[in-house]
């Protein structure tokens, strides 16, 4: 009855619009879709890295897999991309400059990650950590994605760490455990903080099908 | 806390030390002169607990040791942490121990081969001891009469210690197995087992397994299955073996002379009961060999009921209510007792014993309808 006749309103009325020029609707369906994606793959990782975290930290031992272990930063060269950072700057940032922060952190957390897969830890943990990983290479080029489909460049120079893992690594075993612990502590911030970033671009693009900036054209 | 950028807090040594299962170990803690601490201002811990003021001693006016005395072998394989405080609690370093045993000849190597197109071992450590430190297992095989030695690629796919071959074998020809253990502490080499695949050849479990009534007798279940399909291609012979339980047991019965045939009755059952029932497959004369190979996984338990006996005490049979003859229950109880003491796939007593109850229930009707003595 009466949505069959809005419903053909809306089809002449949109047969007897111009072309719509600059952002037209099918950009913005990918950037919407796009989103929502990179927003449920960043929960997935982030319920993921629980299980993960808990048995990695379990193979290092106490006091790593102690709940308020929480030790010193031993500042050799900045390894891990710091999710700390003041919120108010961190909200101030443009879209594009908040994507390629997130882009180049993950880019380096997953080279970090994946020099994790050392000889000495277990077959279980191994194969945890490559599933991660393969699920985190998959947020990276999801970011890619909703970047190119919003027309912002990606970031460019090298995807990851300013040195090799292997040869700025940790003089000795116990540092190492230390610098493993503080990978998998910032990489949860990042995912935490991520899903908040997301969510709130998902609101400023809003769902694509029938947005038809029939307000602007005095509809 | 932060750090100054300059130097590590403090040096532990010896740092990462590997050691056998029952030794001493004094360890030391120096810290850096940057940091203003002294010796009484520090304490130790290992793997989270704090260790006994009465094991310490100052050396220095900034360095503080430990003694450690028969050492168990290491909580986690990534080693013990050993690491040394300042009095607020504060890490100023670490360090990792590793202490176990030096492996032993791997153990119990049995292979078996799934439809001779692979190649799957396993072993067990040859000590407890080697399980607290990362031991590393190679798996290694070679043509008996050729001289090269392969290396087994992937591991873990039967449990920790197993590793799967999964292509290039050569059939009819033994090839030489075994395993290299090494840890921090040695090495050690197993034993080498020769096989040829053709024996230690196994199946999928037998597909298609269904367990069905037989009319309406109460005490018996038929079993049909197919043969495993992936040995259709060579010469073989199978033998099965079926287990059934009723369903609230947990003993299984085995009904072990089943041949060849796919399928059997299973008799001298309960009635009105619910049984599982597996089938499993056993290749053997592969290629004319005598040789058994290795019993298949159980197929997946198949459920079925016995019919409920009909008759109530005043009896209900529809087909007459004589049947409760003192005569037929003798007869019925001399059969059950056959059935029950000589209970398998015997089908000579089967037939028998059908052409008696079919015998027996048409001669009732007879009766009945007529009112004669058969």
């Amino acid at each position: 009855g009466d949505s069959w006749g809005i419903f053909t309103f809306l089809c002449a009325a949109l047969c007897n619009l111009p072309a719509l020029p600059a952002l037209n609707c099918t950009e913005e369906l990918g950037a919407g879709q796009s989103i929502q994606k990179t927003y449920d793959l960043t929960r997935y990782l982030e319920h993921q890295l629980r299980t993960l975290a808990g048995t990695y930290l379990n193979y290092l031992g106490p006091p790593f897999n102690e709940p308020d272990f929480n030790p010193p930063r031993l500042a050799r060269v900045e390894r891990v991309p710091s999710a700390t950072v003041d919120l108010d700057l961190w909200r101030g940032l443009t879209d594009n400059a908040r994507l390629a922060a997130n882009y180049r952190a993950y880019s380096r957390l997953l080279c970090y990650l994946r020099a994790l897969d050392g000889q000495a830890a277990t077959a279980e943990l191994r194969h945890r950590l490559g599933h991660f990983c393969s699920s985190l290479q998959g947020l990276v080029l999801s970011i890619a994605g909703v970047m190119s489909s919003l027309g912002y460049p990606l970031p460019v120079g090298p995807a990851g760490p300013s040195a090799p893992p292997g040869t700025a690594g940790a003089p000795n075993d116990f540092l190492k455990k230390m610098d493993d612990f503080w990978l998998l502590k910032e990489l949860q911030t990042w995912l935490w903080r991520s899903a908040k970033d997301f969510n709130r671009l998902k609101k400023k693009v809003p769902p694509a099908v029938v947005t038809l900036r029939l307000e602007a054209r005095g509809f | 806390p932060f750090v100054s950028p300059a130097a590590d807090p403090a040096v532990i040594s010896p740092q990462d030390p590997t050691l056998l299962i029952g030794s001493s170990l004094v360890a030391t803690c120096t810290v850096s002169p940057d940091f203003h601490l002294k010796a009484e201002d520090l304490y130790w811990t290992l793997n989270g607990r704090r260790l006994p003021a009465a094991s310490y001693a100052a050396l220095g006016p900034t360095t503080l040791s430990v003694a450690l005395a028969h050492l168990n072998g290491s909580k986690q394989q990534s080693g013990d942490n050993l690491v040394c405080h300042s009095r607020d609690g504060g890490i100023l370093a670490g360090s990792c121990l590793y202490v176990g045993l030096p492996p032993e000849k791997p153990v119990n190597i049995t292979c078996w081969s799934k439809n001779m197109k692979d190649l799957t071992c396993k072993w067990a450590p040859g000590t407890e001891g080697e399980t607290f430190l990362h031991t590393n297992y190679t798996l290694k095989y070679k043509l008996r009469w050729y001289g090269r030695d392969n290396t087994c690629q992937e591991y873990h796919t039967a449990g920790p210690y197993s590793c799967h071959i999964p292509k290039d074998l050569a059939l009819f020809t033994p090839y030489e197995i075994w395993v290299e253990a090494s840890n921090r502490l040695g090495v050690a080499v197993s034993d080498v087992v020769m096989l040829d695949i053709l024996d230690v050849v196994t199946t999928d479990p037998p597909p298609d397994v269904h367990v069905s009534r037989v009319g309406d007798l109460e005490d018996q279940l038929s079993v049909r299955w197919s043969s495993p399909p992936a040995l259709k291609d060579f010469l073989f012979q199978a033998k099965y073996q079926i287990q059934y339980r009723v369903e609230d047991s947990s003993e299984w019965k085995v009904v072990d002379d089943v041949g060849n045939q796919t399928s059997c009755r299973l008799a001298g059952l309960r009635p009105g009961t619910v049984y599982f029932v597996q089938v499993r497959c056993n290749p053997f004369g592969i290629y004319g060999s005598k040789k058994a190979g290795i019993w298949s996984d159980w197929s997946n338990p198949t459920a079925a009921s016995t019919p409920r006996s009909e008759r109530a005490a005043g009896g209900c049979d529809p087909k007459g209510g004589e049947q409760n003859t003192t005569l037929r229950r003798e007869l019925k109880q001399f059969f059950g007792w056959v059935k029950k003491h000589a209970y398998g796939c015997s089908n000579l007593g089967i037939k028998l014993y059908d052409q008696w109850r079919v015998w027996l229930q048409k001669s009732h009707k007879t009766r009945n309808q007529v009112g004669k003595e058969p």
